[in-house]
């Protein structure tokens, strides 16, 4: 069903206070391969319409979420958007508003190459990387999607934001002549970047033939308070943990353990909050309401500075709608590490988080212990921590690296976690 | 009953596979609905959804060796053309040569509804009322969080000798108790899992108190120290061992691409003699009980170990074809956006002879170990990652009170396995969880089975 056609629905139901659109297009292309050889190439071709339906009874607010899909027609999609508007009623909440009309975002992806050839070309540079007799990459998938995002609410607000994803998973094997041993990266950018593609895949085999020969931990010595370097999800999840510690939502619903203006910190580090960062893949201007994303700073020098969040956890709180942001920028107190014993974490099975107690960690399917000398590979241990402790004495490296929600470090450095 | 759209394009599918045949040697189209109604009562905020989160067809095609495939939200008023235009590779690379799928002739409908489906008004009123008794429970209680979800999904699965259709309804109940005592805040969740409205609601109700508990006392709870301890599984974790430790490691399409150690073990001992493991969507009515599965194949029950030993994996049919093997009907999709893997459907440990309480007095320092938190597989190198929520400690056959949160059970998978001693005559598939391959390709799965006692490195 047309977009024209289903606004026109929603705006003669009387009952409805306020709507919310939003229209997805994707179009992807998909190559899985075993080993060089290609299993099976697919095709994506779809459109999701999403409705959030809003009714207001006296001082209170109900909303409704429905979908109009393929099987939808003018009847059909009528008798949905009554339905929903029977369920918000039934649903009520304190009142909050809807995004006002502001400047509306026109953003279009001017790319036009054929997708099954970038996918194809993104399949040639993994295959660079893959030159070695002893170790191979077992198994490739690559996704490269365009989409389109259509934002229109009632206030209206009508964003739309064109976008492309090139997504590849690797599963990477090295043999050290007695046994495989395998590790798992998945990684993603917002444009294709064939120089890339190769060198995340030469690193990632260069990790497996590491894992191939690592040691287990209690066959190295390990010194007391070592410093630990944690990278990719495991950074991720820490970091967006102080940002969920600071929403607006986590301050109405009372599980946040910091406040605004506590020292989180006593070792300076910011964190700024954005839609929008040239290296991120998750990058859009606007929220799922609609609100246009400016950059916000959250942590100054280790202190809370600011709460962020989205129109309804905004409003209930007294404060400006930021909008629910996907990037995150942390910027710290860099620490020279390379001289020092150390130890980098380089593939956790899982990484693993407790927002409420601060627990992390996880069984490390790979490391690199720095003797002071030389790297030597160690896996088959499990390391943990307490973020609202170890943050107190978190540093960063000066290496960077981008990831699709992340701008930052590339490794976060604590001291004193569990090593077992 | 079948969703009626999916009803009226099965002429469609069929036109199609005929049009498509005249240019390939195997036509499938599966035609996939799913409807999901969501209903929220939670200390500050209320909700009703109900989403269609799903509804398009996959096309399936065989040519020259190679399969492609191409999903769309209709098929009324396709062209071939559209289908061969979106799929066709310039520069073909090189390709991994499959032989063509052979199927027998079926026509067959299926259907499982809902035991006693509720209104939304009722189900929001009995929700309520559960939560403000336990919000009343306790002064620490900060958040009470009910959430009543109901699957409803239909499919339909066409080629040239096949004519499937299924509806199946799945109801979840999930309860999230936040407790906070100053800084220390602990969660503690449970859910309920039934093809039965009514009958999810009522347990919940009957949990409410004792769920509650169980977050009042996690705020008391302390790290493990680390170390190798004797351990008893709660039903969630022995699931959650069958599934991550193991189950993931016998996903055919692993052998395939030889990233599965379990290929070696097919008929050796991975465990101790007194182990049994099933998988399938007809082996326990649960959260995967499909009917076929994406590839058209009857839902299966498969022993996976028997007495210890590893006796057969599950497949999908494009491994089991490519192994020489007969699919198990675990060919499964996130949804008609995505490719069918081999995957796990209701996974989990048969149960024993032993009795709970003679396994607890067994233990001479050890932890009870409840509530399934996260796991991560490993098949081609079988190291374990389980999160246990949180374990009670056991010392000379007692409990002491003491609780410690949350335990990571780490080591090797033969080792694990095989250092369990007692597995209790109690039973429960638990089918409220997701799961992914990899880090994505997310499907509804149940595990479970009876309480184990083995032996673990827990940190």
């Amino acid at each position: 069903m047309k977009t024209n056609d289903i606004i026109k629905i929603l705006k003669e139901n009387k009952k409805i206070a306020d709507y919310e659109l939003t229209v997805t297009e994707k179009k992807s292309r998909e190559l899985f391969y075993v080993l060089k050889n290609l299993e099976i190439n697919r095709a994506t071709e779809i459109t999701k319409n999403r409705i959030t339906v809003y009714v207001d009874k006296k001082d209170k607010r109900g909303s409704t979420t429905i979908m109009i899909t393929s099987s939808d027609d003018e009847k059909s999609v009528v008798k949905k958007v009554n339905d929903a508007v029977v369920k918000a009623s039934q649903a009520l909440n304190p009142y909050f508003p809807l995004q006002n009309k502001t400047v509306n975002i026109k953003e279009k992806c001017e790319f036009k190459e054929d997708l099954n050839e970038v996918a194809l070309k993104i399949g040639n540079a993994v295959f660079k990387a893959d030159v070695y007799k002893e170790g191979w990459i077992n198994s490739t998938e690559i996704f490269v999607s365009k989409y389109t995002k259509h934002f229109i609410n009632s206030k209206g607000i009508n964003h739309s934001y064109e976008f492309l994803r090139c997504e590849v998973e690797v599963i990477p094997t090295w043999s050290n002549g007695k046994e495989e041993f395998e590790l798992y990266k998945f990684f993603e950018s917002a444009k294709p970047d064939y120089k890339l593609v190769t060198k995340e895949v030469e690193e990632i085999l260069e990790l497996a033939k590491n894992r191939s020969i690592a040691k287990k931990i209690d066959e190295v010595k390990l010194p007391k308070n070592l410093k630990v370097l944690i990278q990719g999800d495991m950074l991720n999840n820490l970091v967006w943990n102080f940002a969920s510690e600071l929403s607006y939502r986590a301050n109405y619903y009372k599980v946040n353990h910091y406040q605004l203006k506590d020292e989180i910190s006593g070792v300076p580090f910011d964190i700024t909050l954005k839609g929008v960062d040239k290296k991120c893949s998750n990058s859009c201007p606007f929220d799922q309401n609609g609100v246009v994303l400016e950059n916000k700073k959250i942590i100054k020098s280790g202190k809370a500075v600011s709460l962020w969040g989205d129109m309804q956890h905004a409003h209930y709180l007294d404060n400006a709608a930021t909008g629910k942001y996907s990037i995150l920028d942390l910027k710290g107190t860099e620490l020279d590490y390379e001289t020092d014993k150390h130890l980098i974490i380089s593939n956790f099975s899982s990484p693993q988080l407790d927002e409420n107690s601060g627990y992390w960690g996880g069984e490390v399917r790979l490391a690199l212990y720095f003797d002071g000398k030389k790297y030597i590979p160690v896996s088959n241990f499990s390391i943990s921590g307490n973020i609202f402790e170890d943050v107190k004495k978190m540093h960063v490296s000066k290496e960077k690296a981008a990831q699709p929600d992340y701008t930052g470090p590339r490794y976060l450095i604590f001291e004193g976690l569990n090593i077992f | 009953m079948l969703n009626k759209f999916l009803k009226s394009r099965i002429k469609t599918a069929k036109s199609l596979v005929n049009e498509l045949s005249k240019s390939y040697d195997y036509v499938s189209v599966l035609g996939s609905y799913a409807k999901t109604k969501r209903i929220v009562s939670s200390t500050k905020t209320t909700g009703i959804d109900e989403m269609d989160n799903e509804c398009g067809f996959v096309i399936k095609v065989y040519k020259d060796g190679r399969y492609s495939e191409y999903s769309c939200d209709d098929i009324d008023g396709l062209s071939v053309n559209t289908v061969k235009k979106a799929i066709t590779l310039k520069d073909v690379p090189e390709f991994r040569k499959v032989p063509v799928l052979k199927e027998d002739k079926t026509v067959k409908s299926y259907a499982r509804e809902d035991g006693h489906p509720l209104g939304n008004k009722e189900i929001l009123e009995k929700l309520e009322a559960i939560r403000h008794e336990q919000e009343k429970y306790n002064e620490k209680i900060i958040l009470s969080n009910l959430v009543y979800i109901k699957h409803e999904v239909s499919k339909i699965f066409v080629s040239t000798n096949k004519c499937l259709d299924q509806k199946y309804d799945w109801i979840n109940g999930i309860m999230v108790v936040v407790t906070r005592d100053g800084n220390n805040i602990q969660q503690n969740f449970h859910t309920e899992n039934e093809a039965d409205s009514e009958l999810v609601l009522k347990e919940l109700d009957e949990v409410k108190f004792r769920e509650a508990d169980v977050a009042l006392k996690m705020l008391e709870a302390k790290p493990i120290v680390p170390g190798v301890y004797d351990i008893i599984t709660d039903q969630s974790i022995s699931g959650l061992i069958a599934h991550e430790a193991f189950g993931h490691g016998v996903e055919m399409d692993m052998f395939v691409k030889n990233r599965a150690k379990a290929k070696d073990y097919v008929g050796k001992y991975v465990a101790s003699p007194i182990v049994n493991m099933y998988d399938g969507a007809a082996s326990a009515l649960s959260a995967a009980s499909y009917f076929f599965d994406d590839d058209g194949v009857e839902a299966h029950n498969t022993q996976i170990i028997k007495d210890g030993i590893l006796v057969s994996g599950i497949s999908d049919s494009l491994s089991a074809l490519e192994l020489d093997k007969e699919p198990t009907g675990n060919g499964r999709r996130e949804s008609y956006e995505r490719k069918v893997y081999t995957r796990m459907t209701n996974t989990f440990f048969a149960k024993g002879k032993d009795k709970f309480d003679d396994m607890v007095k067994s233990i001479k320092h050890g932890y009870y170990l409840c509530q399934t938190n996260n796991g991560m597989e490993d098949p081609k190198n079988w190291q374990i990652q389980c999160t246990a929520a949180y374990g009670l400690e056991i010392k000379d056959g007692k409990f002491t009170g003491e609780i410690v949160a949350p335990v990571v059970i780490s080591g090797y998978v033969v080792d694990l396995l095989s250092s369990i001693s007692m597995v209790s005559d109690d039973f429960k598939v638990i089918g409220s969880g997701m799961c992914g391959k990899g880090h994505k390709e997310w499907v509804f799965v149940s595990d479970g089975g009876p309480n184990l006692k083995a032996r673990a490195k827990l940190g």
